[in-house]
């Protein structure tokens, strides 16, 4: 789906230092409606920080982040209100141990939303449908396969409507074999116009879906571009480099 | 023989002394603990810090002698009964202890679940209340048995203030039947004996029973 105009997310001058070592050092970054973006590059050049740094999860020092148009950085935004429209995906699942699929989904609803229980179980259920695992609702995330765990994860996610979805690695820590369930629910979303910020080093998943890829390296974009360019003939011998790399793998 | 039909009847008037002592001291204890615990955990740095030296001074200490201590500072401010001052007593010394095993607990939990509340837009109070509590209640459950078996135990500690607890009552026997003073200590241990080994044994089942399932 052709992603429209209007620009959900912004990020601007991104600063983000732990201790001495400067971690984002400055980057800039636009997602509009419907687009997906994909986040690629070296570990430890602060894609994972990026992500964190938009729904604040963790503070930024520095530049200013946008969604639909609030203010995040802005001490006077109710973040924990803000955080509701943006959905987040952990490259450990981190679903919530004590709960059912089914309860893991509702808790947001209930207690974010204030739906109440009835009408929550019935769009939680419906999420679930939507990632391929009603039939697990009532299996705790210990008696689920690490795919299972991410796609209700998702679904988790998807069921607060967010305005974009935010990916750190989703599927890094899955087994080979059960990276493509996920990758599907995340094409699915894609296809449905959801706006996607990913990083990941899929790099057929980048090719198939993506609008734009981004590289990004000790703190900085290095560069971007649509996946065509980026991927085939790249302006940077690094990025060249870098993707080489991956694309071996795969 | 002796001790069933004679000696455990009449200790045993002491024994709802002792079961109060002990369910006051370990519920107001797990009350003033897990506050505690969520200060020490939650509470930034000043506050972490300052129950952090409040907890170590109460560990530093005997038990015995923060009851008297403490009996004979409440005494002196309100006018309470030797079983409230006991109980109470033991309660914030219990308090401390259970402090520490809560805060294991919390800190048990893996940080992601946290993390991925609050990204839902959960409050940071729901997050501790819908998601990291109800955790840390299973990691709780078997370190709280051992402070149980201990504090059932340090009910005991009352009699110095004069309450009428099961060891108390055994003393009297003694003293009024100086031939056998063995028997009277033997009827107290196996009372305490079923006591520790019934509430450890009903703490283990209620872990099993609320086990996540895997």
């Amino acid at each position: 789906m052709a992603p429209k105009q209007n620009i959900i997310l912004r990020i601007e001058d991104l600063h983000k230092k732990y201790g001495r070592e400067e971690v984002l050092k400055g980057v800039s970054l636009e997602v509009k409606e419907g687009e997906v973006v994909i986040l690629v590059g070296p570990s430890g050049t602060g894609k994972s920080t990026l992500l964190r740094c938009i729904n604040q999860l963790t503070v930024p020092d520095a530049g200013s982040v946008w969604v639909q148009g609030v203010e995040l950085t802005d001490p006077e935004t109710n973040i924990d209100h803000a955080r509701q429209h943006i959905g987040m995906v952990f490259q450990s699942f981190n679903l919530f141990n004590h709960l059912t699929a089914l309860d893991n989904v509702m808790l947001g609803l209930m207690h974010v939303l204030e739906m109440d229980k009835d009408d929550a179980q019935d769009k939680a259920m419906m999420e679930l449908e939507r990632v391929g695992l009603a039939n697990k609702y009532m299996n705790y995330p210990g008696q689920l396969s690490g795919g299972q765990q991410q796609r209700v994860a998702i679904a988790r996610s998807l069921a607060m409507e967010p305005v974009v979805m935010l990916f750190d690695e989703p599927t890094s820590a899955l087994d080979p074999e059960l990276i493509g369930e996920v990758l599907v629910v995340m094409k699915d979303l894609a296809v449905g116009g959801m706006t996607m910020l990913c990083v990941t080093h899929e790099i057929g998943f980048a090719r198939d879906v993506s609008n734009r890829i981004v590289f990004m390296e000790h703190g900085v974009i290095v560069e971007e571009g649509s996946p065509e360019k980026i991927l085939n003939n790249p302006d940077l011998p690094r990025t060249r480099q870098f993707l080489g790399k991956i694309s071996d793998l795969h | 023989m002796e001790v069933i039909t004679v000696l455990i009847p009449y200790v045993l008037r002491g024994l709802d002394v002792t079961l109060k002592v002990t369910v006051v001291a370990l519920g107001f204890g797990l009350f003033f603990g897990t506050l505690l615990a969520l200060m020490r955990v939650y509470g930034g740095k000043m506050l972490s810090n300052t129950v952090m030296l409040y907890i170590s001074a109460i560990r530093a200490l005997p038990h015995i002698l923060l009851l008297l201590v403490i009996y004979f500072m409440i005494a002196r401010i309100v006018d309470l009964s030797p079983f409230w001052a006991g109980s109470l007593s033991l309660s914030i010394i219990s308090s401390a202890y259970q402090a520490e095993i809560i805060r294991g607990a919390i800190l048990s939990v893996p940080p992601g679940q946290m993390v991925a509340a609050r990204s839902i837009g959960m409050t940071r109070l729901q997050s501790i209340r819908y998601v990291v509590i109800p955790q840390a209640i299973r990691h709780v459950i078997c370190p709280w048995s051992n402070e149980a078996a201990i504090v059932i135990k340090d009910s005991s500690l009352v009699y110095v203030l004069g309450v009428p607890e099961i060891l108390r009552q055994a003393q009297y026997y003694s003293g009024r039947n100086p031939t056998k003073p063995f028997n009277a200590y033997l009827a107290v241990a196996v009372i305490y004996f079923l006591l520790t080994f019934l509430t450890t044994r009903g703490l283990d089942a209620l872990e099993k029973r609320i086990r996540i399932p895997a």
